[in-house]
């Protein structure tokens, strides 16, 4: 026993050595769980970004969608009721009613760079209003709290009525967190415009929706189209033809590691193929 | 028991590392998959919005295939491959009668495409059932045929184009404003008022075209246009008559150049006649001036331009006794001095410039239905004219992209008559309807004989050096019509009943557009 004792004694651990050991197998696992817990805040945030832009991109393929369905069916199709053929493919706001267009970036309430009215109809066809289908307004607003939710609404069209008066009550929450119109937004302790030059040059806020027009009154026409603003007398939304749209998008929570808020930027182009009116 | 210590030691260190090895590759599995998850998930959103772009382009190509092959100019014109569907010219297509243009790629049953891509949309629009008892024709689309079949890589993801006549009911849209959309008739297209009708005398009838583009991961999409022939006018005009002010239009400008006129000295007879005649060659109402000439004179004064114009027509010819030519030169009321030589003030502001004037020429070239005549000898252009057929009931717009000889033709044309080059005209040829000679602006002759005339108008305009560039600069240069002073030949009589007749058809035009929801 004292044979064996004695052995066992000297194959032991000293104090310092157990230290030394537990002190190793301390920091080894600090570091794995540090590991696990950026690698879960990081998919965490992950996947918070990932709902924001699968809302952005989706919300982007149907404004595309609606566009490109913008003036359906033209007047063309029927003189009788206004609320079966479109009047026009963008509906406007002071004058609709009249019938007198207003100018983009000039007198027109809407459209604008953050508010656009599509008349269109979206599914003449569908079971559930057939055969009494009708025209749509649909429309896309930035607003809520902050300017930075992309609202839609969509409402049937009505004779005589103002499509930006009828579409007001039905707007709702389309795309969260659409940061065109808010530059020194604060997100974190960031201001974007600081922090993305690039994304908002000169630190203005970046149209979500740009038009070109257009120009009847010219010949030859001009190629490619001019922006509306730039169609002197063409400038109206009878003439709208694209729509490019710029959507930027932040994350409500920022960057773990810089702490910075996170943006993507999508683009893309809606182009009415109905006739001029 | 001494031997076996250190074996019992080096197990128990050997299980630690394993656990923890174990531990810390579990770990990192955990952070390896989430981020595979995530990164997955991330390309499938980009995807989603991709395969949503490109199947709409897929169907969009799909109807715009169809609708270029509608023309009956097009190289692969349904016309001349699928003579079984084309309706005959001036009938229309019958409700019921369905044709399909089918694109299966290399991966499809091309026998059954019916029956892997179904059709539900029709019998939504024109009743169920009705695709059952339609007449169901199919061809097949260009990349199954020569030569696009041959190319080493898939066509576009569209599987068929439908196209159909449309009616009322099928629209669903009182076009007849009875208060119901009930008519199952055909549906034309009245391309001056642009409304529908039920009355095939309106304008061409008015097709649907819907295709359907199924991508292989499956994402689909179903496009429509409903389209119609129209006519091609110049810009501000919805036909081109009121752009013939005069039965010999010239252009000009103060600085751009001068207009040239020069008639056959010798010919007593030669007259240019502003008179409006019918298509049977009685009077009309509607005078327009014998020579009017259009452009941009301002600091300047055109009077030295009309005297020139005016001093080309001889004061006395052909006799004895001899008669003076310049009473030929009849048009506009109130009376005017004759000749009848004019300043067009009101032509429109949109058709001033070279460039304005050539564009419209370049619309016409591009859009109309036309046939073009080779180039080559004079022989080789006059027989392809007489290969066209034209006749009073087939007018056809006849565009030569270059010079056209008719020295020695003899022949009657009917139709629009675009020549870009220099115009030899013929005084033994008649031409019935509107002869536009844009960009080089030249007319001349080399054959004397015979007493034929242009009944319609004729056009000269200067838009382009002897090279063929287009002039700059917002003046226009002077056309040119000059003539051999032993030319017979009547002359030109101004007949807008010719001119209307001679209206350019331009292809398919969209006149609505919508994707359908499925």
């Amino acid at each position: 026993m004292k044979f064996c004792g004695g052995v066992n004694r000297q194959r032991g651990f000293t104090l310092i050595e157990l230290l030394v050991a537990l002190g190793i197998f301390l920091l080894v696992i600090g570091a794995a769980f540090t590991l696990l817990s950026t690698s879960q805040q990081r998919y965490r945030t992950e996947s918070q970004v990932l709902n924001s832009f699968q809302e952005a991109r989706l919300g982007m393929d149907q404004m595309v969608r609606d566009i490109n369905d913008a003036g359906f069916p033209p007047p063309s199709f029927a003189n009788v009721d206004p609320t079966k053929v479109t009047t026009a493919p963008f509906g406007w706001q002071p004058g609709y009613t009249v019938p007198a267009p207003c100018q983009i970036g000039a007198t027109c309430f809407t459209p604008t760079d953050f508010d656009i009215i599509i008349e269109t109809e979206p599914n003449p066809v569908d079971p559930a209003c057939f055969p009494n289908c009708q025209v749509q307004w649909i429309r896309y607003q930035l607003a809520g709290p902050n300017g930075t939710t992309l609202m839609r609404g969509a409402v049937y069209k009505q004779a005589a009525h103002d499509p930006a008066v009828d579409t007001s009550s039905v707007l709702v929450p389309f795309v969260e967190n659409v940061v065109n119109n808010s530059p020194n937004l604060q997100i974190g302790q960031f201001q974007l415009s600081v922090a993305y030059p690039a994304v908002f040059p000169g630190g203005n806020p970046v149209p979500i929706f740009q038009y070109t027009c257009e120009q009847p009154s010219v010949f030859p026409p001009a190629s490619p189209l001019p922006l509306c603003v730039n169609a002197g007398p063409d400038n109206s939304p009878l003439n709208i033809r694209d729509v490019a749209i710029t959507l930027i998008v932040a994350d409500p929570s920022p960057d773990t590691v810089t702490g910075r808020p996170r943006l993507v930027q999508l683009e893309g182009r809606g182009r009415r193929i109905n006739p001029n009116q | 028991m001494r031997a076996l210590r250190p074996i019992r030691k080096r197990r128990n260190e050997a299980g630690i590392a394993l656990l923890i090895a174990i531990f810390v590759l579990l770990l990192i599995s955990v952070v390896a998959i989430a981020l595979l998850v995530s990164s997955n998930t991330e390309s499938a959103l980009a995807g989603n919005y991709r395969s949503s772009t490109g199947v709409y382009y897929a169907a969009l190509a799909g109807v715009e295939e169809a609708r270029a092959r509608m023309r009956t100019n097009d190289s692969n014109s349904f016309k001349n491959t699928w003579p079984a569907f084309y309706p005959a010219p001036g009938a229309s297509l019958p409700i019921g009668t369905v044709g399909y243009v089918l694109n299966p790629s290399p991966t499809d049953n091309a026998g059954a495409m019916f029956a892997a891509y179904p059709d539900t949309e029709y019998d939504k629009e024109f009743g169920p059932g009705q695709l059952n008892a339609a007449n169901v024709q199919t061809t097949q689309s260009v990349w199954n045929r020569n030569p696009l079949s041959g190319l080493p890589f898939a066509g576009p993801f569209y599987k068929w184009v439908r196209i159909n006549a449309i009616s009322e009911k099928s629209l669903n849209l009182d076009v007849d404003a009875d208060g119901q959309a009930d008519s199952i008739t055909p549906l034309y297209y009245d391309s001056a008022n642009r409304v529908f009708s039920n009355n095939p005398g309106v304008g061409s009838q008015a097709l649907e075209f819907t295709a359907l583009a199924v991508l292989p991961n499956g994402s689909q999409k179903l496009l429509q246009y409903v389209s119609a022939t129209a006519t091609i006018a110049p810009p501000g005009f919805q036909t081109i008559t009121p752009m013939f002010m005069a039965a010999l239009t010239l252009s000009g400008s103060n600085g751009g150049g001068s207009p040239a006129f020069q008639a056959p000295a010798n010919n007593a007879v030669y007259a240019v006649q502003g008179v409006n005649h019918d298509c049977s060659g009685n009077p009309a109402a509607g005078p327009v001036a014998a020579i009017g000439v259009f452009g941009d004179y301002t600091g300047g004064s055109y009077n030295s331009d009309l005297n020139a114009i005016a001093n080309g027509i001889p004061t006395s010819a052909g006799g004895p006794p001899p008669t003076n030519p310049q009473l030929n030169y009849t048009g506009n009321t109130p009376p005017h001095a004759l000749p009848d030589v004019e300043y067009l003030s009101a032509f429109p502001g949109t058709l001033q410039s070279p460039a304005q004037v050539d564009a419209f020429a370049q619309d016409i070239i591009q859009n109309a239905v036309a046939s073009f005549v080779p180039a080559g000898s004079a022989g080789t252009q006059q027989a392809y004219l007489n290969s066209l057929g034209m006749s009073p009931a087939n007018p056809v717009t006849v565009i030569a992209s270059g010079d056209l000889n008719l020295t020695g033709w003899g022949g009657t044309g009917y139709g629009l008559l675009l020549v870009t080059g220099t115009l030899v005209y013929d005084p033994s040829a008649t031409w019935n309807g509107a002869v536009l000679v844009i960009g080089q602006g030249q007319v001349t002759n080399v054959d004397h004989g015979q007493y034929q005339q242009i009944n319609g108008a004729v056009f000269v305009a200067k838009t382009r050096d002897a090279g063929g560039n287009l002039l700059g600069g917002s003046r226009i240069a002077g056309g040119s019509v000059s003539f051999d002073p032993p030319m017979q030949g009547n002359g030109i009589r101004y007949s807008s009943c010719w001119v209307q007749k001679s209206q350019p058809i331009g292809g398919y035009k969209i006149l609505s557009f919508h994707e359908v929801s499925q």
